[in-house]
Formats: C-alpha cells, sequence, structure tokens
C-alpha cells in the first residue's frame, strides 16, 4: 500500500510522520474531551456540552490530550519506526481532517446568523443552517443529475463536477448540522442539544455518511458509475427531508428526557454510518443489475465501458458491507447499553431493537451467503437491494408505522 | 434407497450438517422472519384487547402459538438453541484447522500448485536468492517471514494479518457468549416495576409473565421522599427526578436522587427512574349547585377515590389530577404557542339516568392571547375517551364569586320579565336581556355605575352565554377544581441481571472479532527463487483471504517496483 499514493501529488500531508502525529493528535484531542466528560468536575452538562466543549475548559482537556498523543506518537514511532506506515492512520485521517473543516465551516456560518432578538423559538425560519441545508439540497440533487448525465455522456468533466458536488454536499450538511447544534442553544440553553435528535436531522447525517462513504469507495477503486445510483438513492432521501421540513418537523425541539444521554451523541451517530454504507452497498447492488442487464442483452452501450466490471461491483458492494457490518454491530451494542442504562434491560423487544437484530440478521445472511458456494453475483446484487430496503423500513417504517402504533394508536 | 449407516455415523453426519453454511444462512434468515410477527403484533397486551381485535378463532390460534408473548414461546427459544447448537458444531469443526493453519506457515510450493495461483509473477533476475530475499523483505515493513532451501530452491514465505482466522473465532463463539448471558440473565435475574407515592415505601415489584402478572418481593425497601418535574419553556417535560432512600432491614442506608439515564445502584438491583403519575393527591371540589339556588358548597376527596351525593346520588370518581396542562393554543398550520392551563382534575361523573361522562375540570379560567377573561371551562367525553374531549367554555369566571350571584340575580330578573309574556320578537328578547342584566348589576354592585367593575361589558356577554350553557346541563351540580395537595407517585424499574457482563463481554468479543475479519485480511506472499548460471529464475506468487481488489494492485505494483529496482543493475 505504501506504493500505491506515489503518484499522488498532495500526499505528503497523507503520508508518514504527518498523518500519523496528526491522526495520534486527534484521536487524543477525542479522549481528552470524552475525559473531561467523564472525569471532569461537572464535565458533562447535557444542557450545555457543545460550549464545554468549545470553553476554556474544553481546550484544555482536549488541547492536553492532542498533545499527549503527539508525545505518543513520536515516541511510538522511534521505537518502531514501521509505524509511519499505519494503514488506519492513513485511511482514517482524511476523515477526521474532513471534520475539522466542517467545524470551520460552521464557524464560518454562525456569523450569519441573525441577531439575537431576531431569534424566536416560535418562528425558526430565520436560522441560518436552514439556508445552509437547502443549499445542500440543491448540490446534492444537482450531483445526482451529472452523475447520471456521466453515464451517458462520461465526459472526464462531467465526472469531475459530479464528484465535486458530492464533497461540497457533504460539507454544507455536515457543518449545516454542527450550525445546528449551536442554533439550539440560541433560544434558550435548556433546550440545546447535539443534532441527531429527530428525523430530520439525522436524515441530513445519512445523507452525508451515504455520500461520504461513496466518496472514499470511489476514490479507491474508481468506479464513478455507481455514483448514479447512490446519488440517487441521497436525492430520494432529499426530497424526502424537504417534505419534513415542509410539515414542521425540521424544526428544533427540546429533547425529552429518554433522550437526554450521552449515549445518542454516539449511538445515533454509528447507526448511520451502518445506514449509510448499506444505501451504497444498495447502489453498488443496482448498479449490478443494470450492467448484468445490459451484458444480458448483448448491448455494446458506451457506458459499459465507464461501468466497473460485475466481479468489482459485487466486491464493491460487499466493501460497503464491510464497513456498515462493524459499525451497526457496534451502533447496536451500544444502544443496548444505553438502554441497559436508561431502561433497565438491555435487549426488550421493541419494535425498533427488532428491526436492528433484523437488518443485522439480514446482512449477516448476505455476508455468509458470499463465502459459501452456489450463492452468486445476482442473487447477491438483489441481496444488497433488498437488505437495504429491510434497512429502510428498521429508520424510517419502525418509527412511522409501528411505534407510531406504539404511541399514538393506543388510548388510555 | 440410501445405504442404512450406523448409528454413530448418523450422528456423525447430523453434527457436520449442522455446522454447515448453507444450514447458517437458512437459520439466520427464518430468525428474521419470524422476528418481524413480533413487532407486527403488538405484544403484551391486554388479552380482552386482542380478543376485540382478531375475533376468538384467531385469537386462539395465535395464543396457543404463544404470539402475544413470542420472543418467549419454546418455539423461539428453541430457534435461538438450534443456532448455539449450530454455532458449537461449525467453531467445533473450524477452529483446530484453523489454528493449525494459523501455526505452521508452509513456505514450500510444489511446482504444480503454483500455476493454480491467481496472482502470480514470473521474470528472471541478475542478483541471487540472498539479495532477492533481503530486498523484499524491506520492502514488506510489519510483515512476517519464512526462509526454506528445499532441492536447491529458496522460498521466502511472507504473512501479514496471519491472525486473521481469530476474527471468525472470536465472532461466532461471541454470539454464543452473548445467548449464554441471555439466558443467565432470563433465568437468574429479575426485572419489574413498583410505583411508590411520595411519602410512602415498597418493597414488591410487579411484572409481566407471559399473559399474567408476577411480582417478586426485594430484599429492601425503597421509600419515595419526594419527586419533581421540570419543564422546558415549551412545557414539555425536561427532566424527571425522585429523591429515594432505600430501607435495608429497618435502617435507612441510602438516600439519592434519581432521573432518566442516572438510576441507583443497591445490592446488585438496579433502580431506574421510569415513570410517574399521581400518586392520590388531596382533590377539593367545588360544588356549584345548578337548581338556581345560587349555592356552593365543597367536598374533599382524592385522586383514585370519589365522592357520592347521597341526597341526588351523583358519584364523582377522580381518575387524574395534572397541576399543569400545557396545550398549544395556536391554530392549526400557525407557528406553534404553548400554553399552561393551570391545574386540572379528571374525574367520571355518573348520574341516575343519564350515561357517564368524562370530564376534565380546569381550575381557573381561560385567558385568550389580548388578556381578556373568557370565563371558566371544562372538557367533556360522552365516551369516556380522552380523545372526544370537547372544551365547553361555561361563560362565568367561578373563580369568582360575584360572578356567579350576578348570574343568579340576571336569572330571577329574566325569568320575573318573562312571565305572562308568550311571544318576544328578536328585538324585544335583546331588550329584555339588558333590563334583566342591568337590574342585576344593580343587585349585586349597586345603582351607582361608578362602582361597576370596569369590563361589565365582557361580563355581560358571559353571563348570556352561562344562560346557555349552565342551564342545558343535567347535573343537579357541577364539581369545579377548588383546591389541591399535590402528591406523585414516581413509576420505578428494578432489574437485575447478572448476566449482563457476560452480554458485554460477549459485545467487545464480537466487536473485535469483526475489525479483524474484516480488516485484517491475510495476505501471503511468495518469492520463489531457483538459482542459475546466469542469474535466477524468480517467481513472486500471493494469496489473500479478503479484498482482492485493492491486494491485486498492492500486488501488481509490488512486482513493478520490485523488478525496477533490480532493473539498473541487469542491463
Ligand atoms: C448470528 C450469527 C453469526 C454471525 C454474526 C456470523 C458472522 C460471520 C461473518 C461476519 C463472517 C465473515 C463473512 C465473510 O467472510 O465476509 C462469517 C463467516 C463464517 N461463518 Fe458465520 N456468523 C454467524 C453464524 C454462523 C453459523 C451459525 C455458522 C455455522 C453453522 C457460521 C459459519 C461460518 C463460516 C463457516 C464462515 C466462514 C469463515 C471463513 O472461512 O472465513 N456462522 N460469519
Amino acid at each position: 500500500m505504501t506504493t500505491m499514493t506515489n503518484s499522488n501529488v498532495s500526499s505528503t500531508l497523507y503520508r508518514g510522520r504527518w498523518v500519523w502525529m496528526r491522526f495520534n493528535a486527534y484521536l487524543g484531542a477525542a479522549l481528552g474531551i470524552a475525559a473531561m466528560a467523564i472525569y471532569g468536575a461537572n464535565g458533562y452538562e447535557e444542557n450545555a456540552f457543545l460550549y464545554q466543549i468549545l470553553s476554556m475548559k474544553g481546550v484544555l482537556w482536549g488541547g492536553s490530550g492532542a498533545l499527549t498523543g503527539c508525545a505518543f506518537a513520536a515516541v511510538a514511532s522511534a521505537i518502531k519506526p514501521n509505524l509511519l506506515d499505519a494503514k488506519m492512520a492513513r485511511n482514517i485521517t482524511p476523515w477526521l481532517d474532513g471534520f475539522i473543516l466542517m467545524v470551520i465551516l460552521a464557524a464560518i456560518w454562525a456569523r450569519f446568523e441573525p441577531a439575537q432578538e431576531a431569534i424566536s423559538y416560535d418562528d425558526q425560519s430565520n436560522l441560518f443552517a436552514g439556508r445552509v441545508i437547502m443549499a445542500m439540497n440543491v448540490t446534492f440533487i444537482f450531483s445526482a443529475v451529472a452523475y447520471i448525465a456521466y453515464l451517458f455522456a462520461p465526459e472526464t468533466f462531467i465526472g469531475r463536477v459530479a464528484t465535486a458536488t458530492a464533497y461540497i454536499g457533504v460539507y454544507l450538511g455536515g457543518s449545516a448540522l454542527l450550525l445546528r447544534w449551536h442554533e439550539s442553544y440560541l433560544f434558550d440553553m435548556n433546550i440545546g442539544h447535539a443534532p441527531v435528535s429527530n428525523l430530520y436531522e439525522v436524515f441530513i447525517l445519512l445523507f452525508c455518511i451515504t455520500a461520504a462513504v461513496y466518496l472514499a469507495l470511489e476514490k479507491r477503486y474508481q468506479a464513478k458509475a455507481m455514483g448514479a445510483f447512490v446519488m440517487t438513492l441521497v436525492s430520494a432521501g432529499v426530497f424526502f427531508g424537504i417534505w419534513l421540513d415542509s410539515v414542521g418537523q425540521g424544526e428544533i425541539k427540546p429533547l425529552v428526557p429518554a433522550l437526554q444521554s450521552y449515549w445518542m451523541k454516539i449511538h445515533v451517530p454509528m447507526n448511520f454510518v451502518g445506514y449509510g454504507s448499506f444505501a451504497v452497498a444498495c447502489g453498488a447492488g443496482m448498479a449490478y443489475l443494470v450492467r448484468h442487464r445490459l451484458e444480458a442483452k448483448g448491448s455494446n452501450s458506451k457506458m459499459l465501458a465507464i461501468f466497473p466490471t460485475l466481479e468489482q461491483l459485487d466486491l464493491l458492494a460487499y466493501k460497503a458491507v464491510a464497513i456498515g457490518f462493524p459499525a451497526f454491530t457496534l451502533a447496536t451494542i451500544l444502544g443496548a447499553a444505553w438502554a441497559a442504562e436508561a431502561w433497565g434491560g438491555y435487549w426488550s423487544w421493541d419494535p425498533k431493537e427488532t428491526w436492528a437484530l433484523i437488518v443485522w440478521l439480514v446482512y449477516g445472511a448476505y455476508l455468509h451467503a458470499r463465502v459459501s458456494h452456489g450463492w452468486h453475483g445476482k442473487a447477491l446484487a438483489w441481496w444488497a437491494v433488498a437488505g437495504f430496503l429491510v434497512t429502510v423500513f428498521c429508520f424510517l417504517g419502525v418509527n412511522m408505522y409501528l411505534s407510531g402504533l406504539h404511541s399514538y394508536g393506543r388510548l388510555s | 434407497m440410501p445405504r442404512m449407516q450406523s448409528f454413530p455415523d448418523l450422528i456423525k453426519s447430523i453434527w457436520q450438517r449442522l455446522g454447515s453454511m448453507s444450514l447458517a444462512i437458512v437459520l439466520l434468515v427464518v430468525l428474521s422472519i419470524a422476528s418481524v410477527i413480533g413487532t407486527v403484533l403488538l405484544q403484551n397486551q391486554a388479552q380482552a384487547d386482542y380478543l376485540q381485535q382478531f375475533g376468538p378463532l384467531w385469537y386462539w390460534v395465535f395464543r396457543s402459538l404463544g404470539l402475544f408473548d413470542m420472543y418467549h414461546t419454546w418455539w423461539f427459544m428453541g430457534m435461538l438453541a438450534f443456532l448455539m447448537v449450530s454455532l458449537a458444531s461449525c467453531l467445533w469443526r473450524n477452529v483446530p484447522k484453523m489454528l493449525k493453519e494459523m501455526r505452521q506457515r508452509k513456505a514450500t510450493i510444489p511446482e504444480k500448485a503454483l500455476k493454480r495461483f491467481q496472482y502470480l509473477h514470473r521474470w528472471q533476475a541478475s542478483e541471487d536468492a540472498a539479495a532477492l530475499q533481503q530486498r523484499l523483505q524491506a520492502r514488506l515493513p510489519g510483515w512476517e517471514f519464512r526462509t526454506v532451501e528445499q532441492d536447491g530452491v529458496h522460498y521466502l514465505r511472507a504473512d501479514k494479518g496471519r491472525w486473521n482466522k481469530w476474527g471468525y473465532i472470536l465472532v461466532h463463539s461471541a454470539i454464543l457468549v452473548i445467548l449464554v448471558g441471555g439466558w443467565i440473565g432470563a433465568n437468574y435475574g429479575f426485572r419489574g416495576t413498583m410505583a411508590v407515592p411520595e411519602g410512602s415505601m415498597e418493597n414488591e415489584i410487579s411484572f409481566s409473565e407471559g399473559t399474567e402478572t408476577g411480582n417478586l418481593t426485594m430484599p429492601f425497601y425503597v421509600r419515595c421522599n419526594s419527586f419533581f418535574i421540570d419543564f422546558f419553556p415549551t412545557g414539555a417535560p425536561k427532566e424527571f427526578r425522585s429523591n429515594l432512600t432505600i430501607i435495608d432491614h429497618g435502617k435507612e442506608v441510602l438516600t439519592k436522587d434519581i432521573i432518566v439515564n442516572e438510576p441507583l445502584y443497591y445490592k446488585g438491583v438496579r433502580i431506574y427512574q421510569a415513570s410517574f403519575g399521581d400518586g392520590g393527591s388531596e382533590i377539593t371540589f367545588k360544588l356549584y349547585h345548578l337548581d338556581g339556588s345560587g349555592k356552593i358548597t365543597e367536598a374533599t376527596t382524592h385522586v383514585y377515590d370519589g365522592w357520592k351525593d347521597p341526597k341526588s346520588g351523583l358519584d364523582i370518581r377522580v381518575t387524574d389530577f395534572k397541576p399543569y396542562n400545557v396545550e398549544n393554543m395556536a391554530d392549526p398550520g400557525k407557528p406553534t404557542d404553548f400554553k399552561d392551563l393551570g391545574p386540572a382534575v379528571e374525574y367520571e361523573l355518573r348520574y341516575p339516568g343519564f350515561k357517564p361522562v368524562k370530564i376534565k375540570a380546569f381550575m381557573n379560567p381561560f385567558t385568550d392571547p389580548e388578556g381578556h377573561n373568557q370565563g371558566s371551562f371544562i372538557m367533556l367525553s360522552f365516551t369516556g375517551d380522552k380523545a372526544d374531549y370537547k372544551p365547553i367554555p361555561l361563560g362565568l369566571d367561578l373563580t369568582n364569586p360575584v360572578e356567579w350571584k350576578l348570574f343568579h340575580a340576571f336569572m330571577h330578573h329574566l325569568s320575573d320579565a318573562n312571565q305572562g309574556k308568550k311571544k318576544q320578537d328578536k328585538a324585544q328578547a335583546r331588550a329584555a336581556n339588558l333590563a334583566a342584566f342591568r337590574a342585576a348589576m344593580v343587585e349585586v354592585f349597586g345603582a351607582d355605575r361608578q362602582k361597576w367593575p370596569a369590563d361589565f361589558q365582557q361580563m355581560a356577554m358571559r353571563t348570556l352565554q352561562a344562560v346557555n350553557v349552565l342551564s342545558g346541563l343535567p347535573w343537579p351540580m357541577l364539581p369545579m377544581l377548588g383546591d389541591f395537595k399535590q402528591h406523585y407517585y414516581t413509576g420505578l424499574q428494578l432489574a437485575k441481571d447478572p448476566g449482563m457482563n457476560v452480554v458485554w463481554f460477549g459485545s467487545a468479543m464480537l466487536v473485535i472479532g469483526l475489525c479483524i475479519m474484516f480488516y485484517m485480511p491475510h495476505r501471503k506472499l511468495w518469492l520463489i527463487v531457483r538459482e542459475s548460471e546466469g542469474g535466477s529464475d524468480v517467481a513472486l506468487a500471493g494469496m489473500v483471504t479478503r479484498n482482492p481488489l485493492v491486494f491485486s494492485k498492492f500486488f501488481n505494483d509490488l512486482f513493478t517496483q520490485f523488478k525496477n529496482d533490480d532493473a539498473p543493475q541487469s542491463s
């Protein structure tokens, strides 16, 4: 792998000592903040965690963590020089860099907020995050169109535009969410909470993660044609998000007591890493089915030239599941840990939990089917698509249909 | 016909089948389909609801299949047990093989086997075996190497991620561990709820056991000293907090606040804030007699209790009391506007000869957004269902005794004026109303207009409204909320789960195992050098368990660079 990145111009930042140090600094900073939340005096206040991180205290804890991380990195690499080639550091650091960029963007957006007097809980339409989210919506839809255009007119330029807009969409969405976190405090410190508390917010998270996972795969495996499928899925989600907003689901609302927990901040995003990866796997599965069809018809469409081969698409779907499955497993376990702390039992067979289990079993079966003989590409591609439908039901259907029955259908 | 197998052979072949991959796939799919049933069919509801929903036939079919408590039925448990057996079988079969494979790393490869390698390059090099081997090792930091020489051929084997199969072992045994943990919890743990009114103590929990309710006595008492609710500015609840004291063998051992997400731990039992409700608040009703007498009497009772008027047979059962009633007062489609309507009591009202109704009576009159007093009001439901509540403005502000007096004075003057007259047109009726109201005002406030209240015109409107509403009520008196002394109960969940740590241990194994399995593929490389006169015949062969896309690129890059390094010297 060392040998792979030689051609890349901007690669110095992502090689050797630089990336190794930065990786450990980020890790140290994250651990420092976690340590503050756990051990610091009043280190974790549900209603003010964002500002605790941004306060002097947070800077001290996070900064010492980062310094410790750097020191550790220096010592460790002196003892074992080949740590400088650590694959993990190289693969994960770009994501963390991207996150820092999002924070910076959010800080810039925050300058455009209306004056404090103009902010009211009852009318949230003048908040800036809403505008950034609208920009994200447009960008993602544009990106999907560009990816589709690329299929029919495989010009490098169109492909570049498609990829670039997908990146821009991710940064807009991510920074808008961070900004929303800040905005939730503007009404009243008591209302503030992390932006992963309702369907609208997690939808934005889902778009960004799906696009980001896809972009990572695109970069590594040159699988651009798949983008048409993944970004179309994202765009479908964007329209749903716009609808949610139009019916008033996009508003910032205070958190019910059950959700006031730091577990939410790790459980929910982790879950959406799983969902997003499964969406990408679904995109790969769809691309597989389309190519399979084209090939079966003996078509010599220009499209085939840019499509990854069937074998590659099969592997891409697998790769996406390989990202999603461990993340989803971890997320489910974190959810269980939270349930154990909030409700007294790690597993109660409530519909959401059970559907998470179902999703997990479906992808577990998918993984086994891949290893075992007798299951081939097309069936597995269908499985990847069907698996995502199950996933969608798990995070949408259960909320809208099953627990809906649960919480409103019954009268006492 | 298949040949008869001997019994041990049969067992053996079944055992082998149990560990097969196809069975694993079938099991996982069947388990997931079965799980769906329990999410579509609401679990552990009242049996009467099921009976009503499905009718007697399906009710009994579903009930005998245990579908109302599906995840605890013998057949669902059986499936989980079957999964465990299957896992045990596949571990049994594969682990020894894998351990052996991980330990011994065969460096030599017969020429015939080499031809079948998917990743293979052969070329001629000028260097000797030792130099080539050294150069490859330098290119592969972090890899493990073994060299062997056999029949004049130099073999170098390089491994990365040699322990990948541990991933498989960890993941599959983790499922076993988690299921065992769950089994321990189900058999040696408990989980139930208790409701403790403020100031009382309790030591018994109750839980649902399939279709029944079970009880269990704790080895200690829990006393609820107090319960608080804190609200957001929007009126949504922000925090539920109980102050609890644990009393063990008559001694107070521990006092602590608990909130949602922050339980209390004592003697292996965790105590969670789960719910809350009215713990029997003391309610004083003001009974407004509707017989025209203008009497107001009082009756005191408690929530979950009631009061009966011996004379008329009017019967009140108090079902709930809430000190805050936050409602969205905005019109549909407008921005939300939450407002606290103040304390309210809910009761069922029975009166001989009339259908029982459910009433929510508010203590305070309703003030509209412009600040006008719109008078007292109740919510009325004829079905007893909360969804059917309809607001009934009563017109009068009943908290103001003067208005009650004014209302009666008005009624008297009106009936006096109406006596003897048969038919009136609208204008006449209005004039009569006005005259009666003036007379009533004079009676209550005196003839001096200066002393009348400033909003007497609104009062007139409300009094007119009250005439229509109050005289339409069929009961002899209207019970309104007069006063209250609030008591909450706190709803606690108590749980003990000795298997929980086993589950966490298994979960950690699962996640670590998955990471090893997916992210540390076992990559193998062989460098095979046959030295000859002019240089060496070299073969570079590779093998990988996972992610061939990346590996093939890696392999080809490695080959190109490794060979090119050599090129200047060989030319
Ligand atoms: C809930 C239960 C299970 C989970 C989560 C699970 C998980 C996995 C995963 C993630 C893989 C890796 C697939 C891949 O290579 O991409 C795997 C492989 C495998 N599983 Fe399972 N598994 C489960 C149950 C079973 C059962 C019941 C059996 C046997 C009856 C089984 C037999 C195998 C075998 C033989 C492999 C291939 C190992 C190899 O050679 O790489 N698994 N399992």
